[in-house]
């Protein structure tokens, strides 16, 4: 193997447990520095930059679980295992609370040891990737848009345009099943067109300088423009929409975005509904929080999936439903929700339906324009 | 009729703008250039009722630029721009469904490509219309 040798740094106040420790790693491949100390482990841990490190919890001067913090601190992908003594269970799931990957009590056999290092440094290998992975998939996200967009897009633009021209020069030249190909030639260019927009406007759209823009809004209006948006989808399907909004709901925001981000819900919950199905829209004040909660009656999403239905690219098996999208949508709408300081959150029911709840801080200062304006805006206001 | 009126379309993808001149051909006198150099060129030389503009040229926003350039210009701000772009948010952060007006000049417009020819056309002469409206005043 022409691997770098794996560095084990040993952390413990105990001579006695870092020799024997010592001792059971000779001959192996591996790097090993002692501390005796706290501090000088944390010393050791910036200068050498272990893969794995072992604490012992109980020291004089700084404690095991501060050196644990301060190492998780400085790189998240050490792998940090705690000595615990006396089988101290307690202290033992506060370390892994504080991010340690595993806990070894003493006293210990060398098997144990051993099998414990195995593990460790198998686990820093793919903390290790696992990192690498996010690094890649974040430069990739950074150029998609640029990608998608000069690559893709304009030529399809080209293509459609000339299409149009084409088949409105062909009209009556052609046969009417000539014409008809034609068609659908155009409306699937469209289909492809309108996917690369939505990944676009999910990659390349930054939520945050929407925040300079907040003003108050009525949930009111971007509930009733993201239910028009899906009507066309919900009236062919024979899928009900019914909206029950309290008017007095409003929240700080871009109208836009909230719209985007509704639309992105409603239209999965009707896409997602059989025929004849029902979506329920409603809005609500409750505890200084406008809460938005979109109910459907439609297939459901495997419980397996549910945590992962806001990640980007991340699409459901299309299962009875046999319709897919583009893996955007609710990504996108958890960082619009976001931005405005709301949370998303799903639960369902496999086979009959799933209910989406979003969260809004509620903006309590009187909307502009209404009636029992606060005073110090202005003694007389300029409209009448 | 009056006489035909007149219409530069500047692109750097020639098949799309090939595509626009087709639409326009029928009711209107078309150039065509391919880079806001020639564009700006083509302004010099001929007088235009209308422009209509890709804003994502060259290696980055360089419609923009010509824009910007024609809104400094006395007589080049009078004429109005009609702006054909591939994604709205590369003008602004801005929403589908939305009204935008670019405000560049007196008389603009934006529409997404591609475009449909009776949307196209309605445009056109809406803007210009709008134009020798705002002139007559």
């Amino acid at each position: 193997m022409t691997e770098r040798r794996r560095r084990i740094l040993l952390i413990d106040d105990e001579e006695v447990v870092l020799d024997s420790c010592l001792a059971i790693l000779e001959g192996s491949e591996h790097d090993v520095a002692l501390a005796s100390s706290g501090a000088e482990g944390l010393d050791k841990a910036r200068a050498w930059a272990p893969d794995l490190v072992f604490v012992d919890l109980k020291m004089p001067g700084m404690p095991g679980m501060q050196v644990l913090d301060v190492i998780r601190s400085l790189d998240p992908t050490v792998v940090c295992i705690v000595f615990t003594g006396f089988a101290t269970i307690g202290s033992a799931v506060e370390a892994m609370q504080l991010g340690a990957y595993d806990f070894l009590p003493k006293p210990f056999t060398p098997d144990e040891f051993r099998t414990m290092v195995r593990r460790g440094l198998e686990q820093r290998a793919l903390v290790v990737e696992r990192a690498a992975l996010r690094r890649e998939r974040e430069a990739l996200r950074e150029n998609f848009a640029a990608i998608v967009s000069h690559e893709l897009r304009s030529p399809l633009a080209a293509v459609q345009q000339n299409l149009f021209v084409t088949i409105k020069e062909l009209e009556g030249v052609v046969s009417e099943d000539q014409q008809r190909r034609l068609e659908r030639m155009s409306s699937r260019i469209g289909d492809l067109l309108a996917l690369v927009n939505r990944w676009l406007r999910g990659f390349s759209i930054d939520v945050a300088p929407l925040k300079e823009g907040f003003r108050p809004v009525a949930i009111s209006a971007p509930v009733a423009n993201a239910v028009e948006s899906a009507e066309t989808e919900a009236v062919r399907k024979a899928v009900e929409v019914v909206a029950a909004v309290d008017p007095a709901a409003v929240v700080l925001g871009d109208e836009g975005a909230l719209t985007e981000a509704l639309l992105n819900v409603v239209g999965n919950a009707v896409k997602y509904s059989r025929e004849g199905g029902r979506v329920v829209v409603s809005a609500v004040c409750r505890d200084g929080k406008v809460v938005v909660s979109v109910t459907d009656t439609g297939v459901g999403i495997p419980a397996a999936d549910l945590p992962r239905i806001f990640d980007a690219f991340y699409r459901g098996q299309a299962g009875e439903s046999g319709v897919a999208g583009a893996g955007i949508g609710l990504a996108l709408t958890r960082r619009i929700v976001e931005a405005h300081g709301g949370s998303i959150g799903a639960t369902s029911d496999p086979g009959r339906g799933s209910v989406f709840v979003i969260e809004l801080p509620a903006h309590m200062a009187p909307v502009p324009g209404l009636e029992g304006a606060p005073p110090e805006q202005h003694s007389k206001g300029e409209t009448g | 009729m009056s006489e035909r009126k007149r219409v530069l379309i500047v692109d750097d993808d020639p098949d799309f703008a090939a595509g626009i001149r087709a639409i326009l051909d029928t009711d209107y006198d078309t150039v065509m250039v391919h880079n806001p150099k020639d564009g700006w060129e083509a302004l010099q030389k001929d007088r235009y009722d209308l422009l209509c503009l890709d804003i994502m040229m060259g290696r980055g926003a360089e419609g923009v630029m010509m824009a910007r350039k024609i809104r400094k210009d006395k007589v080049l701000r009078e004429m109005p721009v009609l702006i054909i772009t591939g994604l709205r948010e590369q003008i602004a952060y801005l929403f589908p469904g939305q009204a935008v007006h670019p405000g560049f000049v007196a008389v603009d417009e934006l529409v997404e490509k591609p475009v449909e020819p009776a949307l196209l056309l309605e445009r056109v002469a809406a803007l210009i219309a709008a134009n020798e409206a705002r002139r007559a005043r």
